[in-house]
């Protein structure tokens, strides 16, 4: 009796109890779906985390002042951040980074706005996408000009439309305000939340940081600044090289001060995150899997009473212990089998639809498809052992005699 | 060949022992057509259960065709079971969910014969029971003298010598009686040694030698007198 005909009689045996055999499969089949529906989103999203720093550029690194325990004098200035990009032949941009709050105003509104204080370099750091004019230039950062960078949602909130280049906005504090020129209008950041941003959304706003110093009539106190390395391999030394460059220049070799990070590290714990979290909410649905499995078993173990006749004919007619027992051992990891094909294909369709609605684009691998199969089939032999050993086991006698 | 040596069948039943067969011996040899008889509960289908190897002895020897069935193990018996011997049950048993062509074909599955091999054999023997047009059917759409036929289509399929009948004909009325008792004849014509059970002296009639038991003794064993002959 080769294996083939016993899937054979398996599959015949399954139809013959359709919805028996479905709700036997029930268990395997949302055990499957969920965790490939997890995986794949899990996979998905670490994907799309990746893609966006990707975007900002792996290659950035951020460099901060520890500011608790630096003195007025440790703190970066716009020539420490002109050196790093001039002297370090890794470092392709550098820009300070500050950042105010505070209100802008058109004559039609109102409204908080957060200032970001940059030079030009910024453009490429944070790979800024504009729709209309352009970025402020390096001039204008020397001279600490009052122009603005704004996003689409401000400009859209300030004039109702969103070409503004040329039209002036009032910055600054809230109570004293400034009139600055918009030279350039950026793609909206909010991407696909764009939707959900509602008008009294602080605006966000790019300045000359010089300017934002005249603005609020502060000294340059840079505690932070990002380069840009020329590849993502010198990434880790440039930065090195930027702190040993600021550490020299400030004279407080001695007292480690400055910070360097690299985007990609953040990636990679963020990454870690999403993997162990998506690991832990897998590992919840594997218990359902588990639990479709203890299914199986509790319906094989009924199905063998049921048929403990027919094992008893089987038996009297020159069926082996072997033949019966494979004959229900097939057809339990038929069933798993099976449950874990529509599993698959619910979990697949599943991850697509939620990741639709999520924003996530659910990266389903082969591995998962393999591993999931072969885990139902394992579940359907683990569980299917127990009730096929019992069938084989039954005495003809006491079979045939079985009411 | 069948050849039992002083059988003892002694089923427990918790606390409780009961001696259904009591030292039985008996000799049958290549050919013979016997009649099993007695009254209810003395121990004529344990004895056939036995000779099918289908239950063990508690004690005594059993050769069939030269070979000592008396120390083998559960899987030399459905060798035996799917080989050498034909059963046919009063309550046919069949396999509800299996088409009668399928039912026939089971022993060959289990005896190993090739898929078309297999088509070609149960054919034969449904034509050899007279039931060569309805093999499609499930069992529940066939009268039981037909299914009775399956079942012997089913018995002899793997070509075995030996047929044991448990009151084939106990669920069916004169008419098809006659018509079960004739297939049975023939194939014992055509060389099968065949035992039989049964309640009724006529089916007796159709056979060669009926063998009389009582309390899981045997106490007489004749020759038929008046045999009838289809
Ligand atoms: N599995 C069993 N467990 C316990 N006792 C049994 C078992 N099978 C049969 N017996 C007993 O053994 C004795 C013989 O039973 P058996 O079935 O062989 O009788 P029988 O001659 O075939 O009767 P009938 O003509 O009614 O079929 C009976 O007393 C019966 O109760
Ligand atoms: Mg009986």
């Amino acid at each position: 009796m080769n294996l083939f005909e016993n899937i054979k009689m398996a599959i015949d045996s399954i139809i013959s109890n359709k919805m028996r055999s479905f709700l036997t499969m029930l268990g395997i089949i949302i055990g499957i779906s969920s965790v490939i529906a997890i995986v794949s989103l899990g996979e998905g999203g670490q994907n799309t985390i990746t893609g966006e720093f990707e975007k900002i550029g792996v290659a950035t690194i951020k460099i901060t002042v520890k500011t608790a325990e630096a003195e007025k004098s440790d703190f970066i200035t716009y020539k420490d951040v002109g050196q790093i990009k001039d002297k370090i032949s890794y470092v392709k941009y550098a820009t300070p980074y500050t950042y105010k709050q505070g209100t802008a105003n058109s004559e039609r509104k109102s409204k908080s706005a957060m200032f970001v204080g940059c030079n030009e370099d910024m453009y490429y750091i944070d790979n800024i996408e504009l729709l209309y004019g352009r970025f402020f230039n390096n001039i204008e950062f020397e001279e600490g000009r009052a122009v603005v960078v704004i996003d689409e949602t401000a400009a859209k909130s300030f004039f109702g439309t969103i070409d503004v280049v040329g039209n002036t906005i009032n910055i600054g504090p809230t109570t004293s305000t400034k009139k600055a020129t918009i030279v350039g209008v950026l793609k909206s950041q909010f991407g696909m939340f764009e939707g959900m941003v509602d008008d009294d959304m602080p605006a966000f706003i790019y300045v000359p940081g010089t300017y934002l110093d005249i603005l609020y009539s502060t000294q340059s106190q840079i505690s932070e600044m990002y380069i840009m390395a020329d590849s993502k391999d010198n990434a880790e030394a440039a930065g090195i090289l930027a702190k040993n460059m600021l550490m020299n220049r400030h004279g407080n070799r001695d007292r480690d001060l400055y910070k360097a990070e690299s985007l990609m590290k953040q990636l990679d714990q963020i990454n870690t995150v999403v993997g162990i979290f998506t690991a832990f909410i897998a590992a919840v649905a594997a218990i359902s899997l588990l639990v479709g499995g203890v299914g199986v078993m509790n319906i094989m173990l009924v199905s063998v009473t049921e048929r403990t006749r027919e094992i008893g004919i089987r038996k009297a007619i020159g069926a082996k212990t072997s033949n019966i027992m494979f004959q229900f051992l097939t057809e339990s990891v038929i069933i798993s089998c099976i449950g874990g094909i529509i599993g698959l294909i619910l979990g697949v369709s599943g991850a697509y639809l939620l990741g639709r609605l999520a924003g996530i684009t659910p990266s389903v691998s082969p591995q998962i498809i393999i591993i999931s199969i072969g885990f139902a089939s394992a579940v359907g032999i683990f569980f299917g052992i127990y009730p096929a050993k019992k069938a084989a086991k039954l005495d003809p006698i006491e079979a045939l005699r079985y009411e | 060949m069948i050849k039992i040596d002083n059988i003892i069948k002694t089923y427990t039943t918790g606390k409780i022992n009961l001696t259904a067969l009591k030292g039985v011996s008996l000799s049958v040899k290549p050919g013979e057509f016997v009649t099993i008889m007695g009254p209810s509960g003395c121990g004529k289908s344990t004895l056939m259960n036995v000779l099918g190897c289908l239950d063990k002895m508690s004690s005594g020897k059993y050769v069939l065709n030269g070979k000592d069935i008396s120390g083998l193990v559960d899987n030399d018996l459905a060798e035996i079971r799917c080989r050498e011997i034909g059963f046919v049950f009063q309550s046919f048993n069949l396999l509800p969910r299996m088409s009668i062509l399928e039912n026939v074909e089971l022993p060959m599955v289990y005896a190993g014969v090739p898929k078309k091999e297999r088509r070609e054999k149960a054919l034969e023997a449904l034509r050899r029971v007279d039931l060569a047009d309805r093999v499609k059917h499930r069992p529940n759409e066939i009268s039981g003298g037909q299914k009775q036929r399956v079942a012997i289509a089913r018995a002899i399929v793997n070509n075995p010598s030996v047929i044991l009948a448990d009151e084939p004909t106990g669920n069916l009325d004169t008419k098809v009686t006659k018509e079960i008792m004739k297939i049975i004849q023939q194939l014992n014509n055509d060389g099968a040694t065949v035992l039989l059970v049964t309640h009724e002296p006529e089916v007796a009639q159709y056979s060669k030698r009926i063998i009389h038991m009582r309390d899981g003794e045997i106490i007489d064993d004749n020759e038929v007198i008046d045999r009838i002959v289809f």
